[in-house]
């Protein structure tokens, strides 16, 4: 060490000076790598969100269908716009999924293999059984409508497509697509959806089925086709799984805790405390509570519709930033807050 | 028979020599020229177009150098006390770590691949087969060391082959064979597990008692992976190194979120029935 330096540690009260010097520089407190993401976020864009929307509304659809036909509630109306609102979604659901691929050419590798462990393998799969099963009613229904023309073809779809039997075989994949879409962002390593591994399912469930409802009560009450007993059992119905989807969220954010900070952020809080809490859950249930008008009920219709949209949204956001963020996923990896494959349900 | 890789990082000098090897070898794209102005690591992040990435960490704790400082004695590796009452903190005043897949016994990406495009191969890697990925990404945020990005204009999700075509040919892979410390050792799982236990040994028996091996069932590879095929020797907290502590297998989870979502399900149709009573 030269005579010049020696002097200066000792000047700088033996310690030594560099260019490198971190200790003005407050990232180096920080226990990261200088703010870099250690884990990569989904990249998943708006067709996503959209898709889980309209996997639930089929879902929710086909679960309400199915328990009329079951319970001998003969609505026609409902009935036909049941089997056509299922065929829409799982027309649309797989048209989004394909262009959200890399490689959308190769789209049908989804059906390579079936791995019971990745939701997403069994996403593609229940998604291709319940699209076909609510296909071949829509069709039946179409051939019933005359839409099939009349000839031999239509009359022999009527007479050999079991619609009961294959609305009762497609119930449990339209649920399974339903809830699904929710295991589906749980099983990452994002703390915010995986700290949920338990409640992810059922909320995107119960959300679904409270879009189904307010669709299927919307589209009777535009056209003015629905019974009036049919719109009455919607209207509790709807009441009822509104009142769900608000318990389900919040034990959500309770279960997630000081993980669910990104949903309460600048760009994320719009849609989720606006959108969803709001817009979504509490505005349509004030709504649905108060004297049942036509005008009242559709208001809450669009509205529910709306904010089933905005929840998927917001968690698919909010997903991105907890993804983002080193300390939340440093603190969700480090002890007892993962989930742990000792964990019960 | 598994390969895997052990990465000393206490003897790691950041030249990058492996990142290098790996593009060059795999013919990797560049990432663009990307300066962070955080230190001289401008690569940042492991990717689909990085595969080995070295990290370069400053740390004050670690750099505190007082007293009269005798640069040879701290080159030699010396420890005890110095001359003119001055400490030496550790092995210098930078950490550098080269990052890679860490090839997990039981891998998040691999169970989440729904086109059974990532696989194990007959070295028992964990290795994407580029003619079946689709692009679908889902391994990306499954896995929980960030290893895997989908790579722009080619839609697929790439990731380190732990040269696969080399070993096939019996070669070591290219980060391995390029590196000019030793710092990165290819071999079998079970001989690079001893030998990272005896090195740590060794460091501990020099004074540098926080040395220890990451990547073992109880660190780095906890809830459910069971450990990882690339380990790594570490002086710091994971997270200095950007690793996170105890990752979780999120697919542990799949069945208790379906039992679950199932009860649901009932509920949901109870009340959907109940409504339809008069």
């Amino acid at each position: 060490m030269g005579e010049a330096t020696r002097d200066q540690v000792q000047r700088s009260n033996g310690k030594v000076e560099t260019s490198h010097h971190p200790e003005t520089d407050q990232k180096r407190d920080d226990k990261n790598y200088y703010g870099i993401p250690p884990i990569k976020r989904a990249h998943w864009t708006w067709q996503i969100p959209i898709y889980f929307w309209l996997g639930g509304i089929g879902a929710g659809t086909q679960l309400f269908a199915t328990i009329a036909q079951l319970l001998g509630h003969k609505d026609e109306a409902l009935k036909r716009v049941s089997r056509y609102t299922v065929l829409a979604t799982m027309l649309l659901s797989p048209v989004l999924l394909i262009w959200d691929l890399g490689r959308p050419e190769r789209f049908y590798n989804m059906l390579r293999i079936l791995k019971l462990r990745s939701p997403m393998s069994t996403q593609s799969w229940s998604l291709f059984a319940f699209g076909n099963l609510g296909g071949l009613v829509a069709a039946r229904q179409a051939a019933e409508d005359g839409l099939l023309g009349d000839n031999t073809l239509s009359r022999l779809v009527i007479r050999l497509v079991p619609d009961r039997l294959l609305n009762v075989l497609a119930l449990p994949f339209g649920l399974f697509v339903g809830f699904n879409t929710g295991n589906l962002i749980s099983a990452t390593s994002v703390p915010i959806w995986a700290r949920n591994w338990m409640l992810m399912g059922p909320t995107f469930l119960t959300s679904g089925l409270s879009t189904a409802l307010s669709w299927l009560s919307l589209v009777l009450h535009l056209g003015r086709w629905g019974e009036a007993k049919t719109l009455r059992i919607l209207h509790r119905a709807e009441k009822a799984t509104i009142l769900m989807e608000a318990a389900l969220i919040a034990a959500s954010l309770i279960r997630m805790g000081r993980w669910s900070k990104p949903l309460f952020s600048k760009e994320v809080a719009p849609l989720f405390v606006g959108g969803t809490l709001l817009g979504g859950v509490l505005a349509p249930f004030v709504l649905l509570s108060g004297e049942e008008r036509r005008s009242r009920s559709m208001l809450a219709s669009v509205l529910a519709l709306a904010g089933g949209l905005a929840f998927r949204s917001s968690l698919i956001l909010a997903g991105r930033q907890s993804a983002d963020d080193p300390e939340a996923y440093f603190t969700f990896a480090s002890g007892e807050s993962a989930p742990q494959p000792e964990d019960n349900v | 028979m598994a390969t895997g890789f052990l990465t000393d990082t206490t003897v790691c000098i950041g030249c990058k020599a492996c990142e290098v090897a790996c593009k060059q070898w795999n013919q990797l794209p560049a990432d663009g020229y990307e300066l962070t102005g955080d230190s001289y690591d401008n690569t940042k992040q492991l990717s689909g177009t990085t595969w080995r990435h070295v990290a370069f960490i400053e740390n004050p704790k670690k750099r505190r150098l007082t007293g009269d400082v005798d640069l040879v004695a701290l080159a030699e590796d010396v420890t005890e006390p110095l001359p003119g009452g001055a400490e030496l903190d550790a092995l210098g005043r930078w950490a550098f770590m080269s990052d890679v897949c860490k090839h997990c016994v039981a891998a998040p990406c691999q169970q989440a691949c729904p086109t059974g495009s990532i696989i194990r191969n007959e070295f028992d890697n964990v290795y994407i087969q580029p003619d079946i990925c689709n692009g679908c990404g889902y391994c990306v945020p499954a896995c929980p060391y960030g290893v895997i990005t989908k790579v722009p204009h080619d839609g697929r999700a790439f990731k380190c082959t732990l040269c696969y075509d080399r070993q096939k040919d019996g070669l070591e892979p290219a980060c391995a064979k390029a590196c000019p410390t030793e710092s990165i050792q290819f071999g079998e799982v079970e001989d690079l597990k001893a030998r990272a236990e005896e090195r740590v040994q060794e460091l501990h028996d020099k004074g540098y008692t926080q040395a220890y091996v990451w990547g073992t069932p109880e660190v780095g590879g906890t809830g459910g992976i069971g450990g990882n095929h690339a380990k790594f020797i570490l002086m710091d907290e994971p997270e200095t190194y950007n690793l996170p502590r105890h990752p979780f297998l999120p697919q542990e989870k799949v069945k208790g979120g379906v039992i679950a979502s199932a009860v649901a399900a009932t509920v949901l149709g109870a009340v959907v029935a109940l409504a339809f009573r008069d």
